[in-house]
């Protein structure tokens, strides 16, 4: 009924199977592994890139926060680009997970304003190159809310009870806690740490739950679900606009929270020349007209302003120097901060 | 007495039936309305019934991403099973045929990865690998899927030899055989049903694997990660749901067979 | 002279020859479960006397206990997820008990076969049945929109999704066939001859059941009610996908502390006193599988 030679040939067939695995793999051509935020994976970003290397595939992997990008090149992952921001581009540097970039190779550098490509350098060495900045602000769905906010400390109102999302990491929660009982961000006493860890446990009534990745966030407010987003990305807002819902993007009393990210090159990449093609082709002046088009950055080379969209730019105020002084920008946590702002998110999560 | 008494079975009778036919309705009908609207005209997965059509399994079969994931499934189900299934047949051997100090404890911890929490268990793994250097890749999800079968293995294999003749091995070396050799060609065959089945039920979890996969992928994913980082966003859910009904149909075929062997061999 | 017959040995040398075949035989799987199970959990546990983050400056120290210790919140979230393991294991038995009843006493012939009919749904894919209920409950779901379109209502409604219940409503779903399996072997075993004895003294089936059938299931009983809440103690998945703010369990941090928190002493001191806590139940599944297995 079931001879052994079953046996045999179910061995026999792993084996093949597996090996067919890996000679495919290796005989598919040169590959590139980039490890990004979900939603940047878009061929128009990097289309000078596949115009220039037709046979090499792009492998995209995922994260939706900075630290499990991180935790995961720490514990070993291979890739060889990684699209951090800048909060974390220091832990990046003195744990040797990248390596110094040749400016001189960069097509675009020129272009790129220095208060940008400045957070990148590190002991004398470009590691960084910056691609995106961007505003994290309050996000609206105007027509299912009576009264729209205007400060970070409406998202506590009660009148929104159930219908607002934030995100789901301690460094923006901590932002946001502070901003909204009017301390100093990066500044703050430990009893004020303590008070916004009381104010944050406050908000969770109010939540219909946290999000962690950014598409999530827009099917929630798609559905109708999510009224109040505090925070959101401004991709988020261009992706809503995009399918008719009607939202706002807020100026909060406070400022606007914002970021820097960018690209590094890790120090075990495999492929270093195909990683410094794929940089200027996300670089290049399509790419990031692109970017400011769809998704609402600011981008780092500075010529796309004038590529781009006007009522985009002039929507998000991307040139706008004002609001930019408004804006409070992340800056790098040292590890012990980092783990005590991060203790302090556990602690409201595993309130009831 | 009689009459109360079976009147009174009677109504037990098609209350219990009743209450089966309610269960299995509630079991089946998520999984149903899925396959059902798997193959509704619509880009939501929401009523209204839009038309019949095949335009998402079509859709299907260009999704490179998802092809990959489930052809990643497959490899590192066949191997991780395979692995799991020799180790959990010789450690049932050993429970089976042997008696040595310590037995009971190696089966508590033959056992207790059955009972440990996923989480600790990829987290665990997670923290070996680490400190060991090794990178995160399929090997290292197959490895903590052979982890995670192995007891079930041994349990179904051991239910089968200790069915029978204890002293086989020492019948067939009478007669000229070498220990190994009598395994081999009188235990093994013998004990077929229970490997295959083993086999296959390894095959079904480790294919079905999420929690402990989670923390030991790499770049390379499997279907079920797939899945998971489809879930947040319904727009590219006709996809995944036409996916769900194809992996149903293939989950009942296997359970049949499962089912089927596991009879044949007690 | 024929060869049939083995060469005489020694006591001594029989006793070597089987400590061989022993080594060869249990060697590869102790070896496995030594050095990808044991080792994993050992070292899990040096990592609870370190204290700091990936990333950071790591040191031996006794901090990680001590801020586990003054961790209220961590370790209210635990108690809090025993409770939603204890009312998904109870719901479970409770749903389950019925069925395996049905089938042992009353599905006769049939019974292998509409056990199959229960089993097939719970070994399909668990993410996938999941999704089947987050896309059923949805605001956008089939129930709100079934709804919509039939003008019952005329808003839809945020029923269960994001909620403490709605994990243990899924949790429900998902595991309840599973507890079926063990009280059905427990009832199957009983000698129908005893209940007919009961009768024949006089006892009304209710009585029989309380005084014999139910005490008899209870090793089956105790054996689904285990095999429910011990794996969902440490649920992770089904809180993040369906739990919102409130439905988050103790394994979502653990998760945290790997992958965003990089706590890693921290979450290992977590998951070892998940392991603690579990070692007692563990022990009682073991025994409570003996009984069965009698």
């Amino acid at each position: 009924m079931f001879p052994r030679k079953w046996v045999i040939l179910i061995v026999v067939l792993g084996v093949l199977l597996v090996s067919c695995g890996g000679g495919g793999a290796a005989t598919s051509g040169a590959k590139l592994n980039v490890f990004e935020w979900s939603g940047y994976e878009l061929p128009e970003f990097w289309a000078q890139f596949a115009a220039q290397h037709p046979n090499v595939t792009v492998d995209f992997s995922f994260f939706g926060e900075d630290a499990e990008a991180f935790a995961k090149l720490q514990t070993g992952f291979q890739t060889d680009l990684i699209h951090p921001c800048a909060g974390w581009w220091q832990l990046y540097v003195d744990n040797g997970l990248v390596q110094p970039i040749d400016t001189a190779r960069l097509e675009n550098w020129a272009d790129m304003p220095e208060f940008l490509t400045k957070q990148g350098e590190f002991n004398g060495q470009q590691y960084f190159i910056p691609w995106e900045w961007g505003y994290e602000s309050i996000l609206v769905r105007t027509d299912k809310v009576d009264k729209v906010p205007t400060s970070w400390k409406e998202l506590w109102d009660p009148a929104y009870a159930g219908h607002v999302a934030i995100y789901d990491s301690g460094e923006t929660q901590y932002m946001v806690g502070a901003l909204a009982l009017g301390y100093e961000p990066f500044n703050t006493t430990p009893e004020q740490d303590e008070a916004i860890v009381q104010k944050l446990i406050e908000l969770k009534p109010n939540l219909l739950t946290y999000w962690t990745d950014n598409t999530e966030l827009v099917q929630l407010m798609a559905s109708g679900d999510v009224w109040v987003a505090g925070s959101a990305w401004p991709e988020t807002l261009m992706l809503l606009l995009e399918e008719g819902i009607p939202v706002e993007y807020i100026d909060p009393e406070e400022g606007r929270m914002g970021y820097v990210c960018g690209f590094g090159i890790t120090a075990n990449a495999q492929n270093v020349d195909l990683a410094y093609d794929y940089i200027n082709a996300v670089t290049s002046l399509e790419a990031m007209t692109y970017l400011i088009d769809e998704y609402g950055y600011g981008a780092a080379n500075a010529a796309a302003l004038d590529t781009a969209d006007p009522e985009t730019v002039e929507m998000l105020q991307l040139a706008d120097p004002t609001i930019l002084n408004d804006t409070v920008f992340y800056q790098s946590l040292t590890p012990e901060r980092r783990e005590a702002v991060v203790s302090n998110w556990g602690r409201v999560k595993a309130s009831p | 007495m009689l009459a109360k008494s079976s009147i009174g079975r009677r109504f037990t009778f098609s209350l219990g039936a009743a209450y089966f036919v309610l269960f299995t309705a509630f079991m089946y009908l998520p999984i149903l309305l899925l396959v059902v609207f798997s193959f509704n005209d619509s880009p939501t997965l929401a009523f209204p019934w839009n038309g019949f059509t095949l335009r998402w399994y079509a859709a299907l079969a260009q999704s490179t991403e998802l092809i990959k994931a489930v052809w990643n499934s497959v490899l590192v189900g066949l191997l991780s099973s395979l692995i799991a299934t020799v180790l959990g047949t010789l450690a049932a051997l050993g429970i089976v045929r042997f008696n040595f100090p310590g037995k009971s404890i190696f089966l508590s911890v033959a056992a207790m990865p059955l009972v440990i929490p996923a989480v600790v268990m990829g987290v665990a793994m997670l923290i070996l690998f680490t400190m060991v250097g090794i990178p995160l890749t399929l090997w290292t999800v197959g490895l903590g899927h052979v982890i995670i079968n192995l007891p079930y293995a041994m349990l179904i294999v051991a239910a089968r030899l200790a069915g029978f003749e204890a002293h086989i091995e020492e019948a067939a070396m009478d007669l000229g055989a070498n220990y190994w050799g009598a395994l081999w060609r009188v235990t093994l065959p013998m004990s077929m049903p229970a490997l295959v089945a083993a086999f296959l039920s390894s095959f079904t979890t480790s294919f079905d694997e999420f929690a402990v996969t989670f923390f030991l992928a790499g770049s390379d994913t499997t279907l079920p990660i797939y899945l998971f980082s489809q879930l947040r966003f319904p727009s590219r859910l006709p996809l995944v749901v036409t996916l769900a009904a194809i992996m149903m149909l293939l989950s009942v075929l296997i359970v049949l067979a499962v089912e089927k062997l596991r009879r044949m061999s007690t | 002279m024929t060869t049939l017959a083995p060469p005489i040995r020694t006591a001594a040398q029989a006793e070597a020859t089987r400590r061989r075949r022993l080594l060869l035989i249990m060697g590869p799987p102790g070896l496995a479960l030594l050095v990808f199970f044991l080792v994993p959990l050992g070292i899990m546990g040096l990592y609870t006397l370190r204290s700091g983050t990936l990333g950071g400056e790591m040191a031996w120290s006794l901090d990680t206990y001590r801020s586990f210790l003054a961790n209220t919140a961590l370790q209210r979230l635990l108690w809090r997820s025993t409770l939603v393991s204890l009312q998904t294991s109870l719901l479970c038995v409770l749903l389950a008990y019925p069925i395996a009843y049905y089938l042992a006493f009353r599905a006769g012939e049939r019974r292998m076969t509409l056990l199959t009919i229960i089993i097939i749904p719970a070994w399909t894919s668990y993410l996938l049945r999941i999704l089947a209920w987050k896309l059923i409950l949805g605001s956008s779901g089939l129930l709100n929109t079934f709804l919509l379109w039939v003008g019952w209502i005329d808003q839809p409604a945020p029923i269960l999704l994001f909620s403490q219940t709605a994990v243990v409503v899924t949790l429900v779903y998902v595991w309840a066939p599973f507890v079926a399996l063990p009280i059905f072997a427990a009832l199957d075993r009983i000698d129908k001859r005893l209940l007919e004895a009961a009768a024949d003294l006089g006892s009304p089936p209710w009585y029989a059941f309380v005084r014999v059938t139910l005490p008899l299931s209870l090793p089956g009983v105790l054996a689904g009610f285990l095999s429910v809440f011990i794996p969902t103690l440490g649920e992770y998945v089904t809180p993040l996908l369906v739990g919102g703010v409130n439905g988050i369990m103790y394994g979502n941090l653990i998760q945290d502390q790997f992958v965003r928190a990089l706590n890693w002493p921290l979450g290992s001191i977590m998951s070892l006193v998940l392991l603690v806590l579990l070692l007692p139940m563990f022990l009682l599944f073991r025994r409570s599988d003996d009984l069965l297995q009698r």
